[in-house]
């Protein structure tokens, strides 16, 4: 019987991308797919033991004059009310967050008849994220701009 | 003549997808998948500066040739750089970006940004007609 690393791996590559296979724990059968979809990368990680669930995650990188660590997670938070089934979880002390789905399809084949859209749902929802931090940053900068020169007399 | 195609497959391989070559005495072509979706790029011996971009589906047999033209318009009119096109005889339905360019170098930069919208277009050209079917 193929190892479930092999069968989504083989799945990848066969819609047309690279990947790298990589294990994470030997012991355990789990593994670490990487491969790039539409510029980003994206993870998938398979379990021996258990071939009815995945987890799908993409990292983003908070653009540095957007970072502010407190910020980032209560718009991570916003963010996750509008899309429940996916996870945020920030790294590198805030300067940049994951985004992961948990899929539980029940077994590799399953899994790969939902993979794309699964891999559309965890990109829409990083996105969004990434899209609203940056956006909040740039009005706040524009209120505090005006503020400070409220307060020097120019407007 | 240097491969033309030269820049895509370096545009490719920095997407990270695989791709062949599939070149003849008229014309140099790769071919690749993206998202399990086929596609192709295709540059003419004799016109160095075209270079066309695009993939090609079968209309599904319930759609009516009628429905698809005025969808095709509508995207015609709408979208970026991407021609819909219906080939009637074959119910092939073609989405293709179509470049003047000195040199494919000039598209690598911007290639994802390409097949974005060409997979947009198609998309929104079968998701419009499933629309209008329901």
């Amino acid at each position: 019987m193929p190892l479930v690393r092999e069968t989504i791996a083989t799945f990848i590559q066969n819609e047309g991308h690279k990947v790298d296979v990589s294990p994470v724990d030997d012991d355990d059968g789990v593994s670490e797919i990487l491969f790039k979809s539409r510029g980003q990368v994206f993870s998938v990680t398979t379990y021996e033991r258990d071939p009815g669930t995945y987890v799908v995650s993409t990292a983003y990188e908070v653009p540095e004059w957007a970072y502010e660590r407190t910020q980032t997670a209560e718009t991570l938070q916003t963010v996750n009310e509008d899309f429940p089934d996916i996870t945020f979880i920030m790294a590198h002390d805030g300067a940049l967050f994951v985004a992961s789905a948990e899929e539980e399809p029940g077994s590799p084949e399953a899994f790969t008849l939902s993979f794309w859209e699964t891999v559309a749902r965890v990109r829409e929802a990083g996105a969004s994220a990434i899209e609203r931090i940056v956006d909040r940053t740039e009005s706040k900068a524009a209120a505090e701009k005006f503020i400070n020169s409220f307060m020097r007399g120019d407007q | 003549m240097s491969d033309p195609l030269t820049p895509i497959e370096i545009a490719l391989d920095d997407e990270g997808l695989f791709f062949t070559r599939d070149d003849d005495e008229d014309t140099f072509r790769v071919a690749f998948k993206s998202e399990g979706d086929r596609y192709f790029v295709v540059a003419y011996r004799d016109d160095p500066n075209f270079l066309m971009i695009g993939s090609g589906w079968a209309l599904p047999a319930e759609i009516e040739l009628f429905d698809a033209l005025d969808v095709a318009n509508t995207l015609n009119v709408r979208k970026k750089f991407v021609k819909t096109a219906l080939w009637e005889d074959e119910r092939d339905v073609l989405f293709t970006v179509e470049l003047c360019v000195r040199d494919a170098e000039e598209v690598r930069p911007n290639f994802g940004r390409l097949l974005d919208v060409l997979r947009d277009t198609a998309a929104e050209f079968f998701e419009e007609l499933r629309d209008d079917e329901e």
